[in-house]
């Protein structure tokens, strides 16, 4: 099978790449084009930590084919702080609440929590753990996580 | 005294003060960055995706090393056949046994693995054959075409089998590892002074550690013949110990350089020797930097396990709930290869540290416990959060709730009758002279939790429902250090003429903040702000020999070389000051980047100032700082003497619901209390805590790591669950500060004790909530629901 080339939208700016038609989203962000804030924990659906937005909404990038995202908006970590480096509340709260530890889940809860609040801007708390249910955390034992999302959510107007 | 962290609601309960002679200034001001819940210095990195882990850093020259496994749980390697795999284009290197240029032998105390078998594997995950490639699907290739002819042996998986009369010999010398004796008073006596004895078995699992970030390695061989290995490790230095005779080559030339760890647990220390080692002997014979890293099955096939246990328990007391007697016996399973196992004298291994607390944070005049460290053919045992320690709290923390039944008096009882205090002495003999609140973290856990009042109130949690509410209790102790040869800590601090700072230390940071409660240890020390100082990140070649980062010793005893660093330059400052100001050096003070006369705290400098004044004259700006706790000592024959120098306290208290029809449980409230002696970063330590606690919540109810005949069949996450956000309840910290003469601003280890009392508490209130009691874990729904049958069914309505 040939590579093909796909067109989409990567935080906010249009990227054209060359992919092999078997690549895995994952894959194609970090060694293609160099965004390795998308982490690996499993490449088996089970982690979380490779979440990305498509289209706004949370996917495991880890299974997701490559050419999937063609046409679409991709939002990853890197794409989150303001281009003037801005935080964004989210990223505010999880370094104010101390939500991350060894961080690697960390991109995976932001994103995660960035659908839920596009989507219900001021959550419950059983919202909130339902919404990050899919990312696995083996460091915080969640509760600084759900402050995080819920200082996050009151942060916002 | 009381005070509650005004930036963060951070609850800390103020016991004793500490002792401030030691200082420069006899009333000080109120500590300006310890005790404060700082910012962690790598947050921003984190929360925005810049943060490196080894897996993020560029690999593009590199070559891709795999490890072909064995097949068998134990079997001879008869013959091996690399012809084709070498033949296959982009393979660099395919090599076996007697490629191993040095040692063929890696472990963190024994090295008994060997780094590619050469006659026999041990356990399915064994390293026959090594291969690098150009990428790592070539090198997948190559591995399936290595021949290997086995012939395959008996094997043996349970210790005791193990320990029998020919049984299959894991290694030549025998199964036993060790058999470790603890004896004190006499316990025939102790029993038959009892009027109530209770005898059960209680049994752990193997458990994976599951930190998120799947080991990875790099090994690059240097122009100068220097071998750098690079990636997440707990120890580098143990790390750079194993891969130097592997090569043949003296210490100083290899080079071990830690990158920022997505999670470790103890699982750290023993995987990047195992990977390191294998990586630079590909790295040593095709002169290419090779990079390994592992996909998650690997991981929970290759790498170190908790130890699982087997547990017996015989406790007596008399009718008033004194406890007379204990005597245990452990059968300690090491699995295939060594790691950690003991060095003697005076103590190591996971059975030792199990043995010398067993018998729990309780007096009595009685015990005897013998452990067996034993070999199998299964995976190796390692650290994981408590080694050995979280496994002997099941225990003795089970055997207090049963006993109390048969005595009918409540959980609490018969802990506030037999609980250390001041003064106590240990199971081995040790008296406990200083920072001892296990006593006080009981009642500020039963003042915020309201134990006693809901231990009496358990039952359906409505008329028609089929969930059953309780409540468990589990108390627990743990050491600071590692209490072994080669417990010493180095830090070097650097100030610049601008007043900046520099910090080295080899104290690894996987996620528990030592990058920042170390440096804030020396921001207060030389009185400057955090932001001034800068953590060199560990580097065998940069900074000094700090031990592993393990045995929750990392703030405590490298805090006191930090200190005693600090404290080297902050002379030069003083004095210097003391001449620009003409104020005694006694009368001065450093705070928050100013030297200030006490009596006259108008008359100040700027640290910069004082610090550029030093330069300009010459004076030391460099210091040095080496601490080691008090030699551990632990008498062979009788497992008596002071096997740590200080240790933590804590009670834990949980509610859990059990469905009586299903087995499920969930746990649905949760207070834990700690003596922590000082909290550097009291937000910080809640982190430590809150994770702890999960930790041990999913020792409780699901974790196991499923082995049959020497096969793991659960090596994904999709099948060794851990704890969810959906699993894990709010759990409310209580953090008393008992201080700890020996430690930075009187501060104990907290790393590994948040997870030890958790289980527990957690089985306790199980068995509370419904009467029937898991005693060989997990207590995942089936076993609980045969727990409620064996007890007699659901309780009536
Ligand atoms: S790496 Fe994608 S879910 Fe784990
Ligand atoms: S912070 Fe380490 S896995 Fe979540």
């Amino acid at each position: 099978m040939s590579n093909l080339e796909i067109t989409f939208v990567l935080n906010g700016e249009r990227v054209k790449v060359v992919t092999a038609p078997d690549a895995l989203l994952v894959d194609l962000l970090r060694d293609t084009l160099g965004l390795t804030g998308t982490k690996v924990g499993c490449r088996e659906g089970e982690c979380g930590a490779c979440t990305v937005l498509l289209d706004g909404k949370p996917v495991n990038s880890c299974l997701l084919p490559a050419v999937k995202a063609a046409g679409r908006s991709v939002t990853t970590i890197e794409g989150l702080a303001a281009a003037d480096g801005t935080l964004h509340p989210l990223q505010e709260a999880f370094t104010e609440e101390g939500a991350a530890q060894c961080g690697f889940c960390t991109p995976g809860m932001i994103l995660n929590a960035k659908a839920l609040l596009d989507a219900n801007p001021h959550p419950q708390e059983g919202e909130i753990r339902q919404a990050l249910s899919g990312v696995l955390c083996r460091c915080t034992g969640y509760g600084k996580i759900v402050a995080a999302v819920k200082t996050a959510s009151q942060s916002r107007k | 005294m009381d005070k509650t962290d005004a930036k963060d609601q951070v609850q800390v309960l103020t016991k004793t003060k500490i002792d401030l002679s030691r200082l420069a200034c006899a009333a000080p001001a109120a500590n300006a960055v310890v005790g404060q819940s700082l910012q962690r210095t790598d947050d921003l990195l984190k929360v925005t995706g810049k943060l490196k882990y080894q897996a993020d850093l560029p690999k593009e020259d590199c070559l891709h090393g795999k490890i072909l496994r064995s097949p068998y749980p134990h079997a001879l390697i008869k013959s091996i056949k690399t012809d084709k795999a070498k033949s296959l284009p982009g393979v660099a290197a395919v090599l076996t046994a007697a490629d191993v240029p040095g040692r063929n032998g890696f472990g963190a105390i024994i090295p008994d693995q060997p780094v590619i078998c050469a006659d026999k594997v041990r356990f399915v995950g064994d390293g026959v054959a090594l291969v690098a490639a150009e990428t790592e699907k070539i090198a997948l290739e190559a591995l399936k075409l290595i021949e290997v002819e086995y012939e395959v042996l008996p094997a043996v998986f349970d210790p005791r089998d193990s320990l029998a009369e020919g049984a299959p010999k894991v290694h030549a010398q025998g199964n036993l590892i060790s058999h470790d004796k603890l004896r004190k008073g006499d316990v025939e006596k102790g029993f038959a002074e009892a009027e109530v004895i209770l005898e059960r078995t209680y049994q752990v699992p193997f458990l994976e550690h599951a930190y998120l970030e799947p080991d990875v390695v790099l090994a690059a061989l240097q122009p100068d013949g220097v071998m750098l290995v690079q990636g997440p490790m707990q120890a580098p230095f143990t790390t750079r110990r194993n891969v130097a005779p592997v090569l043949g080559l003296p210490i100083n030339k290899v080079r071990c350089v830690q990158i920022h760890m997505g999670g470790g647990f103890g699982g750290k220390e023993d995987s990047p020797i195992d990977l390191g080692c294998r990586a630079a002997v590909l790295a040593w014979h095709t002169k290419r930097p090779v990079y390994m890293s592992l996909e998650r099955e690997e991981v929970t096939l290759q790498t170190c396990k908790r130890h699982p246990m087997i547990m017996q328990v015989k406790i007596g007391a008399s009718k008033d709930g004194k406890l007379t007697a204990f005597e245990g016996v452990i059968y300690d399973e090491q699995g295939a290869y060594a790691s950690l196992g003991p060095r003697l004298p005076p103590a190591g291994g996971s059975h030792v540290h199990a043995m010398v607390m067993m018998a729990g944070p309780y007096e009595m005049s009685h015990v005897k416990v013998d452990a067996y460290l034993v070999y199998t053919n299964h995976p190796y045992g390692g650290a994981m959060r408590g080694f050995g320690a979280p496994q002997v709290h099941i225990a003795h923390e089970q055997a207090m709730d049963e006993l109390a039944a048969l005595l009918g008096i409540s959980p609490l009882e018969i802990r506030r009758i037999n609980a250390f205090k001041l003064g106590s002495a240990t199971a081995t003999g040790q008296v406990l002279d200083q920072s001892v609140g296990l006593r006080e973290t009981l009642e500020a856990c039963e003042k915020s939790f309201g134990f006693s009042k809901r231990f009496k109130q358990a039952g359906y949690i409505n008329p028609k429902s089929s969930k059953r509410r309780g409540v468990g209790v589990g108390m627990g102790w743990y050491r600071t250090s590692i209490g072994t040869f080669g417990d010493g800590c180095g830090a070097n601090v650097h100030v610049h003429e601008d007043g900046s700072v520099l910090l080295f230390t080899g104290i690894t940071e996987m996620g528990q903040g030592a990058f920042t409660v170390l440096p804030q240890i020396c921001a207060e020390e030389l009185g400057v702000c955090l932001e001034d100082v800068r953590l060199v990140k560990p580097d065998t070649d940069q900074v000094p020999e700090s031990g592993p980062t393990v045995g929750s010793r990392s703030t405590t005893l490298m805090g006191n070389a930090i200190i005693l660093a600090a404290r080297q330059v902050k002379e030069s400052i003083l004095e210097k000051a003391s001449e620009m100001l003409m104020v005694p050096v006694s009368r001065l003070r450093a705070s928050q980047r100013k030297i200030f006369d006490c009596e006259n705290p108008e008359r100040s400098l700027e640290f910069k100032a004082v610090a550029t004044a030093c330069m300009a004259t010459g004076k030391r700006l460099i210091g040095q700082g080496w601490w080691a706790p008090p030699m551990a000592t632990l008498d062979k024959e009788t497992g008596q003497g002071n096997p740590y120098h200080v240790y933590t306290y804590s009670t834990h208290m949980a509610e859990v619901e059990v469905d009586v029809e299903t087995g499920e449980v969930a746990v649905t409230d949760y207070v834990a209390a700690f003596d922590v002696g000082k909290a550097i970063n009291p937000k910080a330590l809640e982190g430590q805590i809150e994770g702890g606690v999960a930790m041990g919540l999913g020792y409780a109810l699901m974790e196991e790591v499923a082995i049959v005949q020497g096969y793991t069949k659960n090596l994904g996450l999709n099948n060794y669950l851990i704890p969810t956000i959906m699993d894990v309840p709010n759990v409310k910290s209580v953090i008393l500060e008992m201080t700890n003469n020996l430690g930075p601003y009187g501060a104990k280890g907290i790393g590994e004790m948040p997870n030890i009392p958790a289980t527990p508490a957690i089985l306790n209130a199980i068995a509370h909530a419904c009467g029937g009691r898991v005693r060989s874990l997990p207590a995942d729904p089936e076993k609980v629901f045969w727990a409620i049958r064996e007890a007699g069914g659901p309780p009536p309505r």
